[in-house]
């Protein structure tokens, strides 16, 4: 038998309490069965119970009609499959429970128990039809602003760069000291590095969205050290004290290459974002893998974020500052990829004290 | 504007190449009496509404639309909620590297707005603006 959290959910209305009891007795095996002898009760049930799939309701009632509900409940409730059952069919009816109810099934009394099993199998196909269809219009409409912040963002960080160097190379045409020329090729060169960074970013926004998971054991102490010695290379790290504390005994299995979206982002932004003039610059990590989730946080005594800006700040293409180059991709693929391993992200800050990132992600169950 | 008339500058963009850029196009024309660069247009508008100007000294504000924190057209809009005093002291040029339409109409509903200018500027487009 079905689990009775599987069944599909019934509301059926109607005045008599014989054909409550009857209908209820009928199927409340195969389904979850709400009944109401009038209309306030069958509001309560929706109320209570919003993913009632199938509202059957008697046509006729004392307060009210089954058609005249019907055209209430399209309003306030209109994801249930609505069907009406009579025994009075007069022509006139049936229009307006087509036309005003939206009805999907008209079933005629006395029913037989095929009648309604068929209606509701079938009322239920569509109910869930109709739900899949908003969920992926929903994806679509999702996706598609995506898209369009992208198109903008490319016109602007992708030739915002190209342009800057054009003019600087059309004012190197006119300059003869040697000095001028090389602070001017040095500038040129961020900007290329500007736009290398973009797209490399935009490489990880994709990877992140169609790369499948790969679960793997995840050496938080090398993978830390990998990191560290990119970060040095780049000069990332130039005059910051970084302290690591990694606390691992036992094996974590999760994605790699999520993990390392997660902490690249998350640390190479602790190193930028500092104080210019900070005398003790400094990241602190601290790792700890316990009971097969781990708990990551960095923690920095940077600029800091301003209140009004740290519910934007996963946002794609947001940027909170202009002090230091930015893409507007790192903090929202963090958020991606913890999405992904259903991880999640805390985030403190105070104006020129600095930020603490707390990570929390659980490990492969059964891994 | 009188060709004689020395003028002063405010760039502002949160790229230092075109700020430096900006800078250098604008000195080569000879016709800059002082030049200051903001990368926070936040820190302009404190600057201009703590020097009004005068009759003797316009001011020619160019500024990005795309920047963090404060865009050109929050600046723009915020430029024009200052005295009267103050805003007859300055012109604003719009100047960014958008393609986008929705950029390029939308400078047309700022009366501040003198023009739109894109990037990259050269000594030939300023001195358009400037004669």
């Amino acid at each position: 038998m079905l689990n009775s959290k599987d069944k599909i959910k019934i509301l059926y209305i109607d005045d008599e309490p014989n054909n409550l009891n009857g209908f209820k007795a009928a199927f409340r095996f195969d389904y979850t069965i709400f009944i109401a002898s009038d209309i306030p009760m069958a509001y309560q049930h929706l109320e209570a119970h919003p993913d009632i799939r199938v509202i059957l309701c008697d046509q006729r009632m004392p307060d009210k009609t089954g058609v005249q509900f019907f055209e209430e409940v399209c309003e306030k409730y209109p994801n249930p499959v609505r069907m009406l059952i009579t025994g009075y069919a007069d022509i006139e009816s049936v229009i307006n429970a087509v036309n005003k109810g939206h009805i999907f099934r008209y079933i005629k009394k006395p029913w037989t128990d095929v009648d309604i099993k068929t209606s509701i199998e079938e009322g239920n196909k569509y109910y869930i039809t109709k739900n899949e269809l908003a969920t992926k219009n929903k994806e679509l409409e999702f996706v598609n602003n995506e898209l369009s912040k992208f198109t903008y963002s490319i016109t602007h960080d992708m030739r915002g760069p190209l342009v800057s160097v054009l003019g600087a190379l059309e004012l190197a045409k006119t300059m003869d000291d040697l000095n001028d020329l090389r602070e001017l090729l040095e500038m040129m060169e961020s900007a290329v590095i500007k736009l290398d960074e973009y797209i490399r970013n935009t490489h990880e926004y994709y990877k992140n969205k169609k790369s499948q998971i790969v679960y793997e054991e995840i050496n938080f102490e090398t993978l830390v050290e990998d990191l560290e010695g990119l970060f040095r290379i780049n000069g990332k790290m130039d005059n910051v004290r970084f302290d690591v504390m990694v606390k691992q005994a036992v094996p974590f299995i999760s994605d790699k290459v999520s993990i390392n979206i997660i902490l690249n982002n998350l640390l190479s932004n602790a190193f930028k974002y500092q104080r210019k003039n900070a005398a003790d610059k400094f990241v602190a990590m601290a790792i700890e893998v316990k009971n097969n989730t781990v708990v990551i946080e960095i923690k920095d005594n940077g600029i800091g974020i301003a209140a009004s800006h740290i519910d934007k700040i996963f946002t794609l293409f947001f940027r909170a500052t202009a002090e230091e180059y930015g893409s507007g991709f790192g903090l929202y693929n963090v958020k991606d990829a913890l999405n992904k391993l259903n991880g999640s992200i805390e985030v403190s800050s105070a104006v020129n004290e600095g930020t603490i990132f707390t990570v929390t992600i659980p490990g492969k169950i059964n891994g | 504007m009188a060709n004689n008339k020395k003028l002063n500058f405010i760039v502002i963009d949160d790229s230092k190449l075109d700020c430096f850029i900006a800078e250098k196009v604008i000195r080569n024309t000879g016709k800059c009496e002082a030049i200051k660069s903001f990368i926070d247009a936040r820190d302009a508008l404190v600057h201009i509404g703590t020097n009004p100007g005068d009759d003797q000294a316009h001011t020619i504000i160019l500024v990005d639309i795309q920047m963090p924190v404060m865009n050109g057209f929050e600046f723009v809009e915020a430029f024009e909620q200052l005295p009267l005093h103050i805003t007859a002291n300055y012109s604003i040029y719009i100047i960014s590297s958008s393609i986008n339409e929705n950029d390029l109409n939308k400078v047309h509903n700022y009366a501040s707005v003198k023009q739109f200018l894109n990037k990259p500027l050269t000594s030939n487009s300023l001195a358009i603006l400037l004669s």
